[in-house]
């Protein structure tokens, strides 16, 4: 890859948002399982 | 099939399958940018712009892959009333919304210094944006009816219907006089694409389809223990 190459920058760009998009998409799901999981947990104990 | 039908089952089986997922994702993901970024040649017309193809492509493909997993299970949860099935459907929209959006976005930063446009109200641009409204419109549903069983209803005729969609968006290159390119990779008579171009695309490809994969397995996870939770709540309250 050519970086100062013609319009080098659309495909930075291009790459960056993929990575943001799915980066931010990753952390969403992933947080999202944890809290569904800790919620579980902690109305599992309270039941005890 | 019906084995998955037990959420604990299921569970289990995600559980196991998940670390392998993720890894096979890492390495796939690795081995396609190297391709994408460092052996692929530039294209003699596109110069380095061809390397937009990588994540533009596959973003695609799991766009419309994503929502034909949808249209499969609506039509699972309709026919065998798998109690996994509207889950499946429902986890699945908001990672092919993004691989959705992705597709338009990369290709209007692929269009503009190629076609000289950001965008065109051509028949695979416009198709493919109709497919992110059924995207934005499928989740729309499942936020806005509050009644579950009356909502998945909805959710499952929407993702049936719109999956007219894809056979359009897949065909519309042939059907109308296209400013965007015909389809070179899946076609009759094999790919028309050079080796050194086409390895590191089907490997980007590859990696996107396991990443949805682990995501779709993490997020039918958390929406079975959101709905257990739920289940939990209300019977507790029932006794109170």
């Amino acid at each position: 890859m050519d970086w100062n190459a013609n319009h080098s920058g659309f495909v930075i760009s291009s790459y960056a948002i993929s990575i943001v998009l799915l980066a931010g998409l990753i952390f969403y799901i992933f947080n999202r399982d944890a809290r569904a999981r800790k919620l579980l947990a902690q109305f599992e104990k309270t039941k005890k | 099939m019906q084995q998955f039908a037990n959420p604990t089952r299921f569970l289990s089986l995600a559980n196991t399958a998940l670390p392998t997922i993720w890894a096979v994702t890492i390495i796939l993901f690795v081995v396609g940018l190297y391709g994408a970024l460092v052996t692929a040649p530039p294209d003699y017309q596109q110069g380095e712009t061809v390397r937009i193809m990588f994540v533009h492509v596959p973003a695609a493909w799991l766009a419309m892959l994503v929502y034909t997993v949808m249209a499969l299970a609506s039509a699972i949860a309709i026919i065998f009333r798998h109690p996994i099935a509207d889950v499946a459907a429902k986890t699945a929209a908001p990672i092919g919304a993004v691989f959705c959006f992705l597709a338009l976005a990369t290709g209007s930063l692929w269009g503009k210094p190629m076609w000289g446009a950001w965008w065109v109200w051509d028949a695979r641009l416009t198709s493919m944006f109709v497919l992110f409204l059924l995207y934005v419109g499928y989740i729309a549903i499942w936020q806005a009816i509050e009644e579950p069983n009356r909502a998945a209803m909805i959710a499952r005729i929407v993702a049936l219907v719109g999956f007219i969609n894809i056979p359009i968006i897949k065909f519309s290159v042939d059907w109308w006089n296209s400013l965007h390119q015909p389809a070179s990779v899946f076609k009759m008579g094999g790919p028309s694409i050079a080796p050194s171009i086409l390895w590191p695309l089907l490997v980007m490809g590859l990696a996107y389809t396991f990443l949805f994969l682990g995501l779709h397995l993490v997020s039918i996870r958390s929406e079975i223990t959101a709905r257990k939770l739920r289940n939990l709540q209300i019977t507790r309250s029932g006794e109170a």
